[in-house]
Formats: C-alpha cells, structure tokens, sequence
C-alpha cells in the first residue's frame, strides 16, 4: 500500500502514456485528454503544501523569537492577505491591466497595488543587483591564467563587443566574428552539453518509470 | 603592499559605484547607434509579418519580474506587432508572478498616455455587434465606428476583447496545458482570466487547438520556453519562437539551427532589434526601452572589459601569477 | 493619486535594496520577506482563481455532465496534505504518483525527439555546398566537428588518451571554453540590462527626468 502501489500507478503510467505516442486510437486519446484536464487540479494541491510549509516555519519563527523573527510577519502577513484581497477583488487578477479599460473599473486594488509596486520593483531589483557583482567579479576573478582561459576570455570579449552598437565602431568585424562564435563553436559545445543533458533525463525518466529509482517516494512510511 | 596589490584590493564598493555611474550617465548623453537586426529576430519578424486576421498566435509571458527588464519589452514588441496587423493573441503564463507581467503588457500598451497605444474595447461594450453576428475582423471595426465611435488621433487602432486578445494567464504544470491545449485550449482555459467564457469568443470559435495556431512566442527567463518546443513542436508541430533572457540564449542556438524554432530574440538586445524591425517598417514611430537601453549598455560593456583588462594587468605586473596567494582584503 | 504613491513606494524598494550594496541593512531584509510572501500569495489567489474555481468547483457545483468524475483529481489532490501527518504521510505519493508516472511516459518520446534525435540530425549537414561562403563552410566543421569533440570531453567511460580520444577532448575542451565565453558575454549583458531597467524606472517612471 506505502510503497508498492505508487510504484505501479508510475510503472503502469508511464509505460501506458508511452504506447499512447505510438497508438493514438480514439479511446487513448480520451485517456490522454483526461489526464492533461485532471493534471493542473491534481498539482494546485501541491502549493498548499509549500504554504502549509512556509508558514509553519514562520510562526515557529515567531513563537521562539528566533532570530529576525519580527521579519517572518512580513511573510506571513501578505501570505494571507494577497488572497484575501484577491478574493474580493477578483477582477484584479489582472495586475493593472483593468483598471485603464475603460468601464467602472478606475480604482485600482489593493491586490494590483501590492504586485505592482511591491512585488515588481523589489524582485527586478534584487536581480539586477548580479549587474554590481558581475563587475566586480570581471576585475577580480576573470585571469587569464592558462591558454584555455584566455580563450574563454577572448570569446567573451568579442562577444560583448558584438552586441553593443559601439563595437562595430571599433571594429567592423566585431559583431561579425562574435556571431560567428554564437553559431558555429559555441552551438557545437551547448549541443554536446544538450545531448548529454538530453541522454540523462531519458536514463532517469526511464529509472523512474521502472521503480529503479525510488527517492521520489520520500521518508514518510515504509 | 604595492601599487598592483593596492589596486586589486580596492573596495569593491568602489566598482559598483564605477558600473552605477555607467549605467546612468549614458541617459542623458545618448550616443544614438544603429542597431542591425539579426537573421535570428529577422525570423520571428517574417514570420508574424505573414499573418492576419485569419490566423492566430500565442504570446507566453513566462518570466517573473526579475527578468522582466530583459523579457518585457520583447513581449510588448510581439504584442504590438500582432494588434497592429489584427492577429488574434492568446496569451499565457507559465508562473503565477507572470500572469501579471502580461496583464502589464497589455496595459502598457492600452494606455492612453503611451505613445501609438491600442484602444482598447472591452467583451461587454461590442456584444451588440456579435449578437449581429458579426464576427470577422474588418466587419467588426466597420460596424463599431459605424457605432459613432472614432479612434483617437494619437491611437493605432482598435483591439477587440475576445477577437483581438483573449488573456488566458497561468495554469499549474503548464507542459501538459500546452498538450491538453493540442486537442482543446478551451478544455485547458474553460475561461480568460475576466471570466468570459472562450466559447463565446469568434477567436477561439476559429481557432479551437493549438493545431489551428500559427506560432508561439515565448518570452521566457528560464527553462520553461523548451516545453513549447518539446510539447508543442514536436508532438503538433507547433512553429515556435524564443524570447529569451541573455543569459539563456546561447544555449538556444541549438533549436534555431535545428529549425525547432523559427527565430530567436535573446536578451536585450534581441528586443532592441525587434523594436527596430518595428520602427522602420511603420508599425511605432518611436523606439522602445530596450533600444534606449542598449545605447547605455555601450558604455557598461566597455567598462566591464576595461575592468577585466585592467585586473588581468594587475594580477601579472604585480606577480601574483607566481605567487600563492594574494594578501589583503578581498 | 493611487499611482503616485505606488511609484513612491515601488522607489523606496528599489533604493533600499540598492543600499544593500553598501551594506546589509533592514530595509533590504524586509524586503526579501515581503517578495516570498506576496509571491506565494499570489499563487494562491491565481491558483484558485485560475484552476480549482472554474475547473472544480464551479463544473461540480453547477452539476454538468460527468463531474462527478471530477472528485478523482480532487481527492488525489488533498491527499497531498497529508504530508503534515507522519502516520498517514504516505498517502501523498498517490497524487505524485499519477503525475510523474503518466507525466514521464508523454514527455519521454517527445523529449526523445526535441533533445536528442532533432539534435543529431541537425548535426548532420553537409559541411560545404555549392555557393556557401568561406565563414559558414568553415563553421559548418566547426560546429560538426565540435559538438563531437565535445561529447567526446563528456565521456568519461574510455580514458581521454590516444589520437581519437585524446585529441578528441582535447578539442572538446576548448570548444567549450570559448562556449562559456560567449556565455559569460551574453549574461554581463543580461545582467547589466536588469539595471538598466530599474534605472528607466527610477529616472523615467519615477523622477521624469529622461524619457
């Protein structure tokens, strides 16, 4: 029941989905059609499973005055709060979008405000912080210490050229050879790496269809 | 400590005050370089230039806002090209957080206060029109400014909801949304994310699978663009094309070369030559974000090289090739 | 007025996550909690909105046809929860179980067709063909040529000696080396672009003093 019985929903599956490609007769394809319908409301349960998570270790957080623990309201509250909004709002949904289209709509949410304003400038910028490490990292860590890593030096060089407009300034050939680059020899090696990725997965997929590799299952029960 | 020494133990505040200043200085000096599209935007651009009104697309927004200063303006590019030529948009996410970047885009470009904006009519304001039953495109617009209704001068033109555009949004496990979508996008999106049901839109009554669609874009800041190729490609043969973030696109050249896709913009720059496709071929008078972008990114490329080459100067001179370590603060 | 608070607010965001870099500070803190929070929330309220309203409860409710059958994903669902329930945890491999297994066996041939097959064939092209020019009949090897010493570098069952194993990923590594090159080159670009956008904000969006 623990253990062998998901092991065959996936063997049975995933052998079944396979000889579906082969044979798409009617009947497989309503199998098919089915699966494809059931499958997002079968993985919307998942996310209560990280919300469940996520706020079990916040208020811990907060109940042990852990470190920090003021911040975990920070994710707590919105956790809730955005769905709450949400559900009253739901015309909202759509970021700002409804608000500028004309009808009664002029007001805008508090659930568009927090996306918007919130949560679009804090993740863009986080990530554009890499811009700062980047640079930082080009004077400190980029040596050209072996023929190899001159070569990847090089190719970098070239190709950062290439793409700015102020690199067929410098030189004619700059976007030339640097797309050159992009589409022979660096092509080459990201099929290689493709093709390895590409023999990998099929291996694991297999594994897993066949109950070779099991640690999906987890610890809960033997 | 000497001077080589001094120099590669600099306070590495000090360069990203060096790349701020590089980044913000070139707004206000613009150095106004053509930029030359490429064989691989070149593609996506003929691609969607051979559609019309009878055909239909599908726009993914499947970035979150951290990549959404490269992805953004790839998608309102596409966006824009589509409603200028009247091609009915599917448009979806394949996050959550990206549902909102399309909403965004659309309104970006619905908004009266930005230049060669859509008007946009809302499912409600024609239902007089359909229930004429009147659905084909060049029909619509007729019998709506036969309404009394005119477009504003500094508009492109009209976008109809549930003719023009249907916002679809995100769905869990979106890989199997595209294939369920290879039999019925209806069976997948019963609804757009307003709740209008895509029965009722004449778009979706012309277009019922993705069998029926003419190309996928995907704007993508991570994998999820491959499953449009692997799903949706190779299981209907589905053309597909990337937008991709720069840091991705080198991987991709593999699909453009393969014919799995029929073109690709990769980072910003991708963008800036779809912008250019779109400014001197009439569709916007002016360039987007991602052109003026590009003029800052000049400057930053050169300092970061300038860095590289400064380091690698120091790192020598000073011997510490030959050295095991070097001292100080780092 | 709304939208003139937003951008104050989405300013002050963006400049105290700046200031990070000059050092760790609580605005950047509250920050990074409040992106987890809303991002999640925002997943649920999409998710409800988008998946189990109109595709679950809303079929069941209005009693259509065969939605009775509706009640398999929805039980297979919850069973999920019961991971927060040691003694009754294992119930929640049931609804893994019928997304991977069924998942694995459709992805498995069109996987095999979009990343290895349509990869080799596409690499076996002719190399020169009347009126190709010199750059692209010289990349065209380059390309072969690489992308099988490449796989030769990747294969660590033979030992990379003698001439078509050694030379071979010997080769390899250096095709690879100016890959990660042109790699490297492309993300400074991708990294410098997101700054670039939050400057158009803060400049543009928010301050009007560039376009």
């Amino acid at each position: 029941m623990k253990r062998s019985i998901p092991l065959a929903i996936v063997m049975v599956g995933g052998i079944l989905f396979i000889i579906q490609y082969f044979i798409p007769h009617q009947h497989s394809q309503t199998l098919f059609d089915y699966y494809t319908e059931w499958a997002p409301i079968v993985g919307a349960f998942a996310l209560v499973l990280g919300v469940g998570s996520l706020s079990r270790l916040h208020s811990h957080k907060i109940k042990r005055k852990a470190k920090n623990w003021q911040y975990s309201y920070a994710v707590l509250i919105p956790l809730f709060l955005v769905p709450f909004f949400a559900l009253i709002m739901p015309e909202s949904l759509g970021g700002g979008m409804l608000e500028t289209m004309g009808g009664a709509r002029t007001t805008q949410g508090v659930f568009d405000f927090t996306y918007m304003n919130i949560q679009v400038p804090i993740q863009a910028t986080m990530f554009s912080l890499l811009a700062f490490y980047i640079a930082s990292a080009a004077f400190r860590a980029f040596r050209a210490k072996s023929a190899l890593a001159t070569v990847l030096l090089l190719a970098a060089i070239i190709v950062m050229l290439g793409q700015v407009p102020i690199g067929e300034l410098l030189g004619k050939w700059f976007p030339k050879v640097g797309l050159w680059i992009l589409r022979y020899p660096n092509l080459g090696a990201k099929r290689a790496i493709a093709l390895g990725v590409g023999f990998g997965m099929l291996a694991t997929q297999l594994k897993i269809i066949f109950g070779v590799e099991r640690n999906w299952l987890g610890g809960a029960g033997e | 400590m000497n001077i080589w020494e001094k120099m590669l133990n600099v306070d590495r505040r000090w360069i990203f005050l060096l790349i701020g200043i590089a980044c913000i200085v070139p707004f206000f000096i613009p150095l106004g370089l053509p930029i030359l599209p490429s064989a691989e935007v070149i593609g996506i651009y003929d691609h969607i230039e051979g559609l019309g009104p009878d055909n239909a697309i599908f726009v993914g927004f499947d970035f979150d806002p951290g990549t959404a200063a490269e992805n953004m303006p790839m998608g309102v590019a596409v966006l824009r090209h589509a409603f200028a030529r009247n091609i009915p948009v599917f448009v979806t996410a394949y996050t959550p957080l990206g549902q909102g970047m399309a909403a965004m885009a659309v309104e970006e470009l619905t908004n009266e206060s930005s230049a060669d904006y859509f008007e946009y009519v809302n499912w409600e304001d024609w239902a007089a029109i359909r229930e004429q039953g009147i659905t084909d495109r060049a029909g619509i617009e007729e019998a709506w400014t036969a309404e009394g209704n005119s477009l504003p001068e500094n508009a492109r033109g009209w976008i109809f909801e549930g003719r023009d555009i249907a916002l679809l949004g995100y769905l869990p496990y979106f890989h199997l949304v595209i294939l369920g979508m290879s039999s019925s996008i209806a069976s997948q999106f019963p609804t757009d994310i307003g709740g209008t049901p895509l029965e009722e839109m004449p778009m979706y009554q012309e277009h019922k699978s993705l069998r029926e669609i003419d190309l996928a874009v995907t704007n993508a800041g991570s994998s999820a663009c491959v499953a449009w190729i692997t799903y949706g490609r190779e299981k209907i043969g589905l053309p597909v094309a990337f937008g991709v973030t720069a840091v991705m696109a080198t991987d991709y050249y593999i699909y453009i070369q393969s014919g799995q896709t029929v073109g690709q913009m990769g980072g910003l720059r991708g963008a800036a030559e779809y912008e250019v496709l779109l400014h001197d071929n009439g569709y916007s008078k002016e360039y987007g974000k991602a052109f003026v972008g590009m003029d800052v990114q000049n400057i930053a490329h050169l300092l970061i090289i300038f860095l590289v080459v400064i380091g690698n100067i120091a790192f020598f001179a000073g011997g510490f090739n030959k050295k095991t370590k070097l001292k100080g603060r780092r | 007025m709304t939208e003139t608070i937003g951008l104050w607010v989405a300013a002050l965001f963006t400049i105290g996550i700046y200031s990070f870099l000059y050092k760790e500070n609580p605005l950047y803190r509250l920050s990074e909690h409040l992106v987890v929070g809303i991002s999640t929330g925002f997943g649920i309220a999409v998710t409800y909105a988008q998946v189990l309203k109109p595709k679950l409860i809303e079929p069941i409710l209005s009693g259509e046809p065969n939605a009775w059958l509706l009640f398999v994903p929805a039980i297979l669902g919850i069973l999920y929860i019961t991971r927060f329930f040691p003694s009754v945890g294992w119930l929640s491999r049931y609804p893994m179980a019928f997304l991977m297994g069924a998942g694995m066996g459709i992805g498995f041939p069109l996987q095999m067709k979009a990343q290895v097959l349509r990869q080799l064939e596409a690499s076996l092209i002719p190399l020169y063909e009347t009126g190709m020019s010199w750059d692209i009949a010289l990349g065209n090897v380059v390309m072969v040529l690489g992308t099988l010493a490449a796989l030769i570098y990747f294969f660590f069952s033979k030992p990379h000696k003698g001439p078509f194993f050694g030379t071979g990923s010997k080769i390899g590594i250096w095709v690879i080396m100016v890959g990660f090159g042109a790699t490297f080159g492309f993300t400074v670009m991708g990294r410098i672009s997101l700054l670039i956008g939050r400057i158009q904000f803060l400049l543009g969006d928010w301050l009007h003093i560039i376009k």
